[in-house]
């Protein structure tokens, strides 16, 4: 195997175990955009991520029932533009903090000055 | 607590009709004094009990996953089960060579394991957040 072969494989192994847990980053990203339903939220998943983040509509409606389980979304009925009517979720205050708490703490620190630096070299 | 699911719902039926027939083929079994239907029936119904709760639990797992250890589905198995069997004598369908005395130390024993395994629960809910496992939350 040549070095280009390895690199991707590499790359591909590393961006598997990455994905995991990236889903509620990015479902909170697209409720922090806007209250969405699921094809909104799988739509800003998948186009805002570039397609490296794919979810099947199964495995959203899954990882939805949880957040609104556990407080940190909840969902609003409302008729959609057209045909029947739709969740659309939003953050709670709960998920908000949450959200907030996560990214300062896992998120930020990649935007100071020196980590800044190693990312651009 | 979201305890009672759509699946759990649907378990409950479906225990409430087995115990139904079990308990038909169980009365007609000891009436006849037949073992083999007695064996068959009792044998089918734990099959079929099994099943079932395999088949609705992995689906409310899907659905939700609770972190009950399996608690849910064992207290409603045994409410269906010994709710079905009182009933069964208060309508007067049991076997003459049956006796109520059976339901009740059937009911006792199996509250002990019930209770072994609420404690369980109660264990396993330390580590939850919601009733949700903590290491199963966030994807």
């Amino acid at each position: 195997m040549g070095n280009e072969g390895k690199l991707k494989d590499l790359l591909s192994s590393w961006e598997d175990t990455y994905k995991k847990g990236q889903l509620t980053l990015w479902i909170f990203l697209s409720l922090r955009e806007s209250e969405k339903y699921v094809e909104e939220i799988k739509e800003f998943v998948e186009t805002k991520s570039n397609g490296t983040i794919t979810c099947e509509e199964q495995s959203l409606y899954r990882a939805l029932r949880k957040y609104e389980h556990i407080d940190v979304l909840k969902y609003e009925l409302r008729k959609g533009m057209k045909g029947p009517e739709r969740k659309y979720y939003y953050l709670t205050d709960l998920g908000n903090e949450l959200f907030n708490r996560f990214v300062s703490r896992n998120i930020s620190l990649l935007y100071s000055e020196e980590i800044r630096k190693f990312l651009k070299s | 607590m979201k305890a009672i699911t759509p699946c759990l719902l649907r378990f409950a039926l479906t225990a409430t009709g087995l115990t139904i027939i079990f308990r038909y083929f169980l009365s007609f079994g000891i009436e006849d004094g037949s073992s083999i239907a007695i064996i068959l029936s009792a044998v089918s119904y734990g099959i079929a009990m099994f099943i079932g709760g395999l088949y609705f639990g992995r689906k409310d797992g899907a659905y939700l996953p609770v972190y009950d250890v399996g608690f849910r589905f064992h207290f409603i198995t045994y409410l269906v089960h010994n709710s079905v069997s009182v009933l069964w004598f208060a309508f007067g369908l049991n076997s003459q060579y049956e006796q109520i005395e059976t339901v009740y130390a059937t009911a006792i024993i199996w509250g002990i394991f019930l209770t072994i395994h609420f404690i369980f629960f109660l264990w396993a809910r330390k580590n939850s957040i919601n009733s949700l496992n903590k290491e199963d939350l966030f994807e």
